[in-house]
């Protein structure tokens, strides 16, 4: 039976079509109840008979209380289609998830097309809205499952819009509100999962504020989206990603394309209740109300603190930090200044849930009632949350999980319903969990369809192997790999031999993890979405599972294994004379740690094959990482800081910095050197759809507040061009030991970070790796933890051809979004690590205060930054006592990058070498944090 | 177009003569009309007039653009007619247009009134949406499916026809516009603006034979005329346009008496159009 | 965007299988010598045939067989946006071509040497699949106008979205930029006289969308075959048979 729809639409031109769609309408949708004895196809059908309500909800409830219907307590549901599209509209975020509980099969929640059965559609009445035409829609549907089911169950419309459950009632169709309904199933805990309406009805009280005399604050409105449209056509009103000031969260940024700088956005009531992350509409403040950059004094309002943290590591992984650049000085210079505004309107928000812990505050008096508490997230960009519970007494000492519902304008506070808790504030494991939600790091177990991927253990080379893919045959080769002691998940392994021309053969063997990991496997899509293996400090989250990683990928000692090989033939010089890609069989002689390699190497006695290889290796990458500099590479200093972990108790032994030894540069010169070759394979193979990475030269902007220390000591620095910069690093040397290292570490800082693209996407002069100095890299030999790698093998192995590229990368968007998911990963693991080392820093010192030596590295208006090298960790030192902005009697002279007391007796200069206090204190309870004080 | 014998010819004009034609109808009577309505959903409105074996299809189509500069309290309206070569082989590729401009000029005269705008059968200034800036744009196109004589009556009903079907959406303007630029529109899906087609005018053609005027004449009979005067009228008796076809001189007492004809015919035309028409409209609501 | 639900739904509620509704009618235009209006879904197309007749311009004329030409105009409204110009545009010359070779590939031309057959279709509505549409109406027409024909011509479309291949597919879904395959056979032949595809469709997946193609050609087919037998008995009581 047809029927056909008609609306109008107004396309982008401004112009208004009028559109008619035809609707079909079946017979053949069926109810998806078990015991139902009129539908015939029974396949889809969840609802059991043992439920005795079927509850129908409406749009809103799906889209407020998704959190509760994710609680198991809630089953036996029906989405209608109209529902579901409706929510799909609005929240495509809700959507997935409401998608995800369809398609588990545990959960009962049916699907029913009410949209095209031929009794349950609803054609729009002459007048009547879109949304009353919906509503309707859904009553209908009600009744019809109530017709249809008869008596054996009780059909509920769960609807908190009051006409609409007022015609359904008058209607004969039972509707309840959501929360009566819970009320009704009689588990307290459940209703604090219930999101209260942001309406009038409601009253919100304020939190008992710990400063009464500040006055109510009210937002200005925002601003009705066609308003914004029309405000951002005209260039009245612009439009940007809002980025909050980690180190102050009353101070945001707005990059907007129109005006080509970033807005400043300062203060609260400018800042308008937007989020960290939301796109947003900003109006530009009249220039005479535009804030002169001041350097920030390090900001103390209301208990908001600076922690300590830790230095970024390789010029691989520099996050951009979202300092401002401070320019000139609050007195003396003129106002260098950056446009100012104010956000009007919330274009797109950025709402999810956030891990933190409530502030603490009295016990009310009696248990169990609602109050109101405060809960701040761990993450300083976002505003306190206001949420209600009855279990106050219950989570005041736990991380929970609290998502955002709304933000009133007369509500200092955003509201949030409490999700769920995590564990104890301070416990390890409960911290570690925090570090991995925060950074959205899947740490569950693999499911059993993933591990149904794998082959069967005990798994040896096979003679079906050894004749697919081309694979020759490498075992007879020398072949050792060289890690960190403990590795077990090897993905390298190398070989040397010396030709008879004189020449030598090198080859670089990796895991051939694609082998195993077929596209369209779950265990793919898996790993796809892990995207990398997280190292925590104390375990590894893996991307593959465990029978894989340490197992049948690993090219461990004395076992035959596959891999994918580079084999180069070089001269004694490292020029490369030919290379060969190839899948191998290899068995490799000895798994070395560096230690290890390094002894072998050294000790002259030794005169093994093995040894001979390692030294004519090591003589080869000395040369190709001269090479290297000369062409320009950064060699940036790395404060990778490692931990001694007690294997009982898992607690931190000692802490002290990594040491880089010539067998670590060894080992990365050639993987290094293998990535270089596989990039430049698969781009004359596949120039439009290769996997690359790159990294973008810094502009001068980012380099300012190097080239301004560095100006502050003396010292100047020439980035034109990557060889001059890295031999300006090379200069920059004094009588401090650490000099050198200090500056190449803040230079790490200025750097953005290395991403992952596709090919296709950017033009080849902009494929330049900066730090390496590379025209062109990738990622090739760690596939076993990192999943770009496997796409870089897919992409190899299709260009030597023995291996047809799946239709994902025909697709150049969908490649994008996939580089554009592994950067996110990328980040999120190197975050997450550096969140365990932080929580594990601060286990260590909690009984151990030390003392010991620091440089300054930043200097700020009450106080300046260090820097600790022995534990490679830095953090702020007060001068003048918290809470007392602007310095009181120190002054900062920015120019000089010095600060002086008033009377001009003492002063800092940045660089300097101060001595330190370290201890763990805890100003607030279940808030332990390291505090870092003059001596 | 159509070969006729002299035999025929005889036959025709003697018919004529007596009142009597070749299909039995006398000088003065329309063959069979029959209306549909909305036969293109896609247009705002649209009508399908089928007279005898002329058929036609007229649809209107609204469309957002800017005012006249010299007129700018109304909208604009533009009639165009396509002869399908389904009609006519002689109308395939280029064979059609001369028949088409003429009709679509002869169809604007008579409906659009001239070029100030002022005696239109459609109220313009109900086409307005903001004053000087932002006005709807009528397209009103024609085209014949099957000829068979009298297309210019019959595409005046069907366009009489489509615009009675016409339903424009209601438009919001965003207020605060400023200056010379478009202010921002918003469409409700609810309200529709119904045309009051009453004062829109028909055609009714006379063709002189020999010496009398038929109305409604076949494409045979049509060969055989030496000249036509179409008038189109409203409903209040005014005429709203004229047009003379055809070679032959005519007396100017013959012409205003041709009127007057026309004029009588017309009011049956008109009723008759209108009770299809609601007929029309009541039966597409039904579906 | 989601072509086709995860309850096995297309956006019209079709299922991924299913064709649109499909309505014919012959006899349309009178003046005709035979003529079909053909609707597929929303796609409303009408075709007329005039001929065997004299050829026109004598330097066309061939000696052993007919001349068929064929012409395919879109109405000003039969698209959302108003079109300008009907006829003579790239796309229209393209598919009149499409159809004259179809059709003249099934027309028993030999029988009627130096005549001249017309083929005229005109387009109402277009909602997809406008090409399969004028096709159908156009041996609907042939039919009616009773030129002496192997078998008739049927043509449905077919496409991929969303990993499913879908039959029939409307505007919304033609416009989604997946490949578009059209298929136009012989039924009881079972030989295919049109074939042309747009984008890019690995060749396993081809053959199973041309397959499904195919079977709507099929579907269609029958249908033909009962509204001409339906007009059959109609002309037959008619004349007093």
């Amino acid at each position: 039976m047809l029927h056909s729809k008609t609306f109008n639409k107004k396309t982008r031109g401004g112009r208004i079509q009028k559109l008619v769609r035809e609707v079909y309408l079946r017979d053949d949708i069926y109810c998806g109840a078990s015991f139902c004895k009129s539908c015939e196809d029974k396949s889809k059908a969840r609802l059991t008979a043992a439920a005795s309500t079927i509850l129908i909800l409406d749009t809103n409830v799906v889209l407020n209380q998704i959190d509760l219907l994710e609680n198991p307590a809630v089953e036996d549901v029906v989405l209608l289609s109209v529902v579901l599209q409706e929510v799909k509209n609005k929240n495509s975020a809700v959507y997935g998830r409401i998608r995800n509980l369809i398609d588990n099969p545990a959960r009962r929640f049916v699907v029913f097309s009410n949209e095209f059965h031929r009794d349950t559609y609803v054609q729009t009445m002459a007048g009547e809205s879109p949304n009353d035409r919906n509503d309707r829609a859904i009553r209908v549907a009600s009744r019809w499952y109530q017709s249809h089911l008869g008596d054996a169950v009780k059909v509920l419309l769960i609807t908190n819009d009051r006409e609409n459950k007022r015609k359904a009632t008058e209607e004969g169709v039972s509707a309840e509100t959501i929360e009566s309904y819970v009320k009704s199933l009689g588990q307290p805990a459940l209703l604090d999962l219930l999101v209260q309406p942001a309406s009038e009805d409601v009253i919100m009280e304020e939190v008992e504020d710990m400063r009464p005399s500040k006055r109510k604050v009210v937002y200005p409105e925002h601003k009705p989206m066609s308003e914004i449209t029309s405000g951002l056509t005209k260039g009245i009103y612009h439009q940007g990603k809002i980025r909050v000031n980690r180190y102050n969260p009353f101070e945001a940024y707005v990059g907007s394309e129109s005006i080509g700088d970033e807005i400043v956005i300062y203060g609260r009531g400018n800042m308008n209740r937007a989020f960290d992350g939301d796109v947003v509409a900003v109006e530009l403040l009249p220039q005479d109300q535009w804030h002169e950059e001041k350097s920030l004094s390090i900001v103390d309002e209301e208990d908001d603190e600076e922690d300590v943290h830790l230095v970024p590591g390789s010029a691989d992984d520099a996050p951009r930090t979202t300092d401002p650049v401070s320019s000139s000085t609050s007195d003396t210079s003129p106002v260098s200044s950056r446009p100012s505004g104010c956000v009007v309107g919330i274009i797109k928000r950025n709402w999810h849930s956030y891990c933190g812990s409530l502030e603490p505050m009295p016990m009310p008096a009696g248990s169990g009632s609602l109050v109101n508490a405060l809960f701040v997230s761990k993450d300083r960009r976002i505003p306190k949350i206001r949420i209600q519970t009855r279990q106050l007494e219950n989570l005041l000492d736990k991380r929970i999980i609290v998502a955002v519902d709304s933000w009133d304008r007369q509500s200092r506070y955003p509201s949030g319903h409490y999700v769920r808790s995590i564990g104890e504030i301070g416990d390890r494991d409960t911290e570690t969990e925090l570090v991995l939600i925060e950074n959205d790091i899947d740490a569950r177990p693999f499911s059993t369809q993933v591990l149904a991927c794998l082959p069967p253990l005990p798994w040896s080379v096979s003679s079906e192997d050894l004749n697919k893919s081309n694979r020759i045959d490498l075992r007879h080769l020398h072949v050792f790999s060289v890690d960190p002691p403990g590795c077990k998940d090897i993905d390298d392994a190398l070989h040397c031999t010396m030709l008879p021309t004189g020449n030598f053969e090198v080859g670089v063997h990796i895991a051939d993890v694609t082998n195993f990991v077929h596209p369209g496997t779950p265990l793919d899509d898996e790993a796809t979405q892990r995207g990398t293996s997280v190292y925590l400090v104390e375990r590894r989250i893996d991307m593959l599972p465990k029978p894989l990683t340490e197992d049948i990928c690993s090219l461990r000692a004395d076992v035959e294994r596959l891999a994918f090989s580079v084999i180069w033939e070089m001269t004694p010089e490292a020029e490369i004379i030919s290379t060969k890609y190839t899948k191998s069989v290899i068995k490799s002689c000895a798994a070395l740690s560096y230690v290890e390699a390094q002894a072998r190497m050294d000790d002259s006695r030794l005169v093994d094959p093995v040894t001979k290889d390692l030294r004519n290796m090591n003589a080869l990458a000395k040369i190709m990482r001269q090479r290297r500099i000369q062409r320009g590479a950064l060699t940036l200093a790395s404060a990778e800081v490692k931990f001694q972990i007690d294997t009982e108790t898992h607690d931190p032994l000692d802490i002290g910095m990594y040491q880089i030894r010539e067998a670590n540069q060894m080992v990365e010169e050639f993987m290094l050197a293998a990535n270089v070759s596989v990039a430049e394979k698969i781009l004359k193979e596949f120039p439009a759809c290769s996997l690359l990475r790159r990294h973008p030269t810094p502009t001068k902007e980012m380099l300012e507040p190097l080239l301004r220390t560095a100006a502050a000591v003396g010292l100047t620095l020439d980035f034109s061009s990557s060889k001059a910069l890295a031999d300006s690093l090379d200069r920059a040397v004094s009588d401090d030991p650490y000099f050198n290292k200090l500056i190449r570490i803040m230079a790490t800082r200025c750097m953005t970070q290395a991403v992952y693209f596709c090919s296709g996407e950017l033009s080849p002069p902009e494929f330049l790796h900066y730090g390496l100095a590379a025209p062109l890299y990738t990622h090739f030999t760690s596939p076993i933890r990192r999943y770009a790698d496997v796409i870089v093998h897919r992409l190899l192995a299709a260009s030597i051809g023995i291996y047809k590229l799946p239709t994902i990368f025909r697709d150049r968007p969908q490649l994008t979004s996939i580089a554009d998911n592994l950067n996110y990963r990328h980040r999120n693991a190197q975050m997450a690590s550096r969140g365990s080392v932080e929580l594990h820093t601060l286990i260590y010192f909690r009984n151990r205060p030390t003392d010991t030596e620091a440089r300054i590295v930043k200097m700020r208006s009450n106080g300046f930054i260090v820097f600790v090298p022995k534990f490679g960790i830095e953090g702020p030192v007060y001068l003048a006592p918290r809470g007392d902005k602007g310095g009181g009697e120190w002054f900062l002279d920015d120019q000089q990058q010095r600060i002086k007391k008033m009377d001009g007796s003492i002063s800092y200069g940045i660089l300097q070498a101060v001595k330190i206090h370290l201890e763990v204190v805890e100003p607030q309870p279940n808030r332990p944090k390291l505090q870092l004080t003059l001596v | 177009m159509v070969g006729l014998s002299l035999g025929e010819k005889h036959f025709i004009q003697g018919g004529i003569d007596q009142n009597i034609r070749s299909d039995g109808r006398k000088r003065d009577t329309y063959r069979p009309i029959s209306v549909e309505t909305g036969v293109i959903p896609q247009a705002n409105g649209s009508a399908r007039i089928r007279i005898g074996a002329t058929e036609v299809i007229a649809s209107v189509k609204a469309e957002l653009g800017r005012p006249d500069a010299l007129q700018p309290d109304q909208g604009k309206v533009a009639i165009f007619v396509d002869c399908s070569p389904v009609a006519e082989p002689m109308f395939e590729g280029r064979g059609g247009e001369e028949l088409s401009t003429e009709l679509s000029v002869v169809l604007q005269h008579c409906l659009l009134g001239g070029k100030s705008g002022a005696g239109a059968g459609i109220d313009l200034s109900s086409l307005i949406v903001a004053e000087g800036k932002i006005c709807w744009d009528l397209y009103i196109d024609g085209l014949v499916i099957s000829s068979d004589g009298n297309l210019l009556d019959a595409l005046g009903a069907a366009i009489k026809a489509a615009l009675s079907n016409t339903g424009i959406p209601r438009v919001q303007v965003a207020a605060g516009a400023l200056g010379d630029e478009q202010p921002e529109v918003d469409i409700s899906d609810e309200e529709f603006l119904q045309f009051d087609t009453s004062g829109v005018p028909v055609i009714v053609t006379l063709t002189k034979v020999g010496r009398h005027y038929i109305v409604d004449a076949t494409s045979e009979e049509e060969s055989q005329m030496s000249s036509a005067v179409s008038v189109s009228i409203n409903r209040k008796g005014h005429i709203c346009g004229l047009s003379k076809r055809g070679s032959a001189g005519l007396d100017p007492s013959v012409i205003s008496d041709m009127i007057s004809v026309a004029r009588h015919i017309s009011e049956q035309l008109i009723n008759k159009l209108d009770s299809e028409i609601s007929a029309a409209e009541a039966g597409e609501d039904e579906m | 965007m989601e072509f086709v639900n995860p309850e096995g739904l297309r956006l019209d509620g079709r299922r991924p299988m299913e064709m649109r509704q499909l309505r014919a009618e012959i006899g349309a235009v009178a003046k005709a010598d035979g003529s079909a209006v053909f609707e597929m879904g929303n796609t409303k197309v009408i075709a007329a045939v005039y001929g065997p007749r004299e050829v026109q311009n004598r330097s066309q004329q061939i000696n052993d067989q007919a001349l068929v030409r064929c012409e395919y105009s879109m109405a000003n409204f039969s698209t959302g946006d108003r079109r300008r110009k009907p006829k003579g545009d790239r796309r229209s010359t393209e598919i009149s071509l499409v159809i004259r070779q179809t059709m003249e590939a099934c027309i028993l031309t030999h029988l009627m040497p130096r005549s001249q057959i017309d083929i005229y279709v005109q387009v109402l509505q277009a909602d997809g699949g406008t090409r399969s549409a004028c096709i159908n109406a156009a041996t609907l027409a042939l039919a009616d106008a009773g030129i002496p024909m192997r078998d008739l011509v049927t043509s449905c479309s077919a496409g991929y979205l969303n990993s499913t291949p879908l039959l029939d597919l409307n505007y919304v879904e033609d416009s989604a930029g997946g490949p578009d395959v059209t298929v136009g056979i012989l039924p009881k032949l079972d030989k295919v006289t049109l074939l042309q595809m747009d984008a890019k469709l690995p060749i396993d997946i081809f053959e199973n969308v041309m397959q499904l193609a195919a079977e709507g050609c099929k579907a269609i087919a029958n249908y033909i075959r009962e509204v001409l037998l339906e007009n059959t008995k109609q002309l037959e009581y008619r004349r007093g048979l």
